[in-house]
């Protein structure tokens, strides 16, 4: 890799125009004006409330906590940040469990029909969710369903599984064909060469998409705006849009709020970077 | 490969892994019937329905909404919002993602770093991103005119999601620097395999740098290209979550784009017929070209220029 870019380097650059450290500079000036936001928020957030009217701009010029206790405890962002977890790890986790049946199935365990039955889950990738969006709000009320958990967390898992089914599937695609017949040799049945040898081989691709639906289901907003109209369980993108609805703007625990909401998943981005990129540009090429 | 192993299996094994295939998409198909199929199929019949959400019976209407919609002006100015939207907004991440990608690609030190800090906003909730900036925008107490006037420029500050001939523009930029950083990773991973001995050798022949990137470096990450550009035209289409957070649509109709128009006029004006005869044509319009895309980046990849 060192090597291959070194002579992408050579090949492509002209060392008297462009230097490294030309490069570097038009970078860091990149890099600065997409940090910029996410700095205001954080400096925002940790200044006393008095400095956030006199001095808003200044980059961490005091410290108080007081921001997040407002938002915290007045803005009810812990029930918020409580509905989120409720709303996305039970959602995640169907996804990724119903996405990986769903994916052995197309990629290795072949059936009449099957292939018609394959058309009807990726036909979900392509219509976008604003077209049955509205249908759906009166299928769940005459099922009782809308403003529930159970409704939304159902709604949230249907987002997902179509690109998860394609998914998992290109990656049970890849596995060689002589795993599984050395298995069946021995004597194994279909359902343990599933779980035995086929499941261990596809962990990237599990965690991939894990983390890919975590990230998707918690930025969510249209499915709670639309499902849980009540406000009983609204998760953090709902509460915090409605937090700037309907009184004067209050910057500091306004900006307390957007950090509780965005800190999960700036943490968990930066822990797994690798395995996020990974799996957006492998979810984008397979896709 | 696997129509050889069909014919090799034997009939014990071929009926077992029907078996468990039917056992094991049982819950896919049944969450695609029932959160996808059955309102789709309803979303047909809500369009030729006159539907307030209340009337068990609504009335049959025919064609109606459809009328309705071609000779509604606001949908037209919807539809070209965006077409704006779309237009710049496809441009400009795929324009800016190449060039940084280029800039990154020699770069050794603190790649990563960078690659993780571009990337960064394309992982944040659309509201936070939609609040931050709208308080950046803010004509009083804005960042942005902050910085304008601090620089001198204070008489180009102004009430950016205020005014109707900015405001779209203004969420534009804002879309921009969300966007971009999936085309940099994307663009990056593509230019890490390009062929470096075709670049070499076109070097060699001759070749100044911007041939090189038109005639050597660009058709190799054509897939790769088309596929972002597939990505990012079919979300303008569906582009909701933002305009709506900062501008709900205004000021007077000037950011309003088919989401936000299908939305207000099902959930807000309880024209439920019409919103969705709305959010089809968003549907009508968008799935044609991502199936057009998606063809001639698999006609492109098959040409031995893999992605």
């Amino acid at each position: 890799m060192t090597h291959s870019t070194l002579r992408a380097q050579k090949a492509l650059v002209n060392p008297k125009t462009l230097t490294q450290s030309i490069r570097h500079v038009l970078l860091i000036f990149m890099a600065i004006f997409t940090l910029i936001p996410v700095m205001l928020v954080i400096s925002t957030t940790l200044k006393t409330p008095e400095d956030v009217r006199v001095n808003p701009f200044g980059l961490f010029t005091s410290f108080s906590s007081q921001n997040l206790i407002d938002a915290w405890t007045v803005g009810r962002f812990s029930d918020y940040l409580l509905n989120s977890v409720l709303l996305t790890v039970p959602s995640t986790l169907l996804v990724v469990a119903i996405s990986t049946m769903a994916g052995y199935t197309f990629a290795r365990l072949p059936f009449r029909g099957r292939t018609v039955l394959f058309y009807f889950v990726v036909l979900g990738l392509l219509v976008p969710f604003f077209t049955f969006m509205i249908p759906l709000y009166f299928q769940l009320r005459s099922l009782g369903l809308l403003d529930t958990l159970p409704g939304a967390i159902l709604v949230l898992t249907s987002t997902g599984i179509s690109f998860g089914t394609f998914f998992m599937r290109a990656f049970f695609s890849d596995l060689p064909m002589e795993l599984e017949q050395s298995a069946r040799v021995d004597g194994a049945s279909e359902w343990q060469i599933f779980t035995k040898v086929m499941l261990p081989l596809v962990g990237s691709g599990i965690g991939a998409l894990t983390v890919f639906t975590f990230l998707a289901n918690w930025n969510n907003f249209l499915v709670p705006l639309l499902y849980l109209p009540s406000g009983d369980f609204r998760p953090l993108t709902a509460g915090l849009y409605m937090f700037t609805g309907g009184r004067s703007l209050d910057i500091g625990p306004l900006a307390a709020g957007t950090l509780i909401t965005i800190l999960p998943v700036i943490v968990l981005f930066i822990v797994l970077q690798r395995q996020v990129t990974q799996g957006f540009i492998s979810g984008a090429i397979k896709g | 490969m696997s129509i050889a192993s069909r014919s090799l299996a034997p009939t014990v094994t071929r009926r077992a892994q029907a078996r468990l295939g039917i056992v094991l998409i049982i819950p896919v198909m049944i969450m695609v019937v029932v959160f996808f199929l059955i309102p789709l199929v309803n979303a047909l019949y809500f369009s030729v329905v006159d539907f307030n959400g209340v009337n068990p019976n609504p009335p049959f209407i025919g064609l109606a909404n459809f009328e309705r919609m071609f000779t509604d002006p606001k949908m037209w100015a919807a539809l070209s919002n965006n077409l704006i939207w779309i237009f710049v907004g496809t441009i400009s991440p795929m324009v800016i993602g190449l060039l940084v990608a280029m800039l990154l690609w020699s770069v050794q030190r603190a790649s990563v770093v960078y690659r993780v800090v571009f990337f960064l906003p394309y992982i944040l909730p659309g509201v936070a991103i939609g609040i931050v900036w709208g308080w950046i925008y803010d004509p009083v107490n804005g960042l942005l005119n902050e910085i304008l006037r601090a620089v001198g420029l204070g008489a180009v500050a102004r009430g950016w999601l205020g005014e109707p001939d900015v405001a779209l523009y203004a969420v534009l930029v804002t879309a921009i620097w969300a966007g971009t950083g999936f085309a940099i990773v994307i663009f990056l991973s593509a230019l890490r395999n390009v062929d470096v001995e075709l670049v070499d050798a076109s070097r060699i022949d001759g070749a100044n740098s911007a041939q090189r990137l038109w005639y050597v470096i660009l058709p190799q990450i054509t897939p790769v290209f088309i596929m972002v550009l597939t990505l990012t035209l079919v979300g303008g289409f569906s582009v909701f979550d933002i305009i709506f957070i900062m501008t709900g649509g205004g000021p007077a109709g000037a950011t309003e784009v088919l989401g936000t128009y299908a939305y207000s006029n099902a959930f807000q004006l309880n024209n439920i017929g019409y919103g969705t005869t709305l959010a089809l044509l968003i549907t009508v319009l968008s799935v044609p070209i991502a199936i057009a895309l998606n063809r001639l980046q698999r006609r492109l990849s098959l040409q031995g220029t893999s992605a």
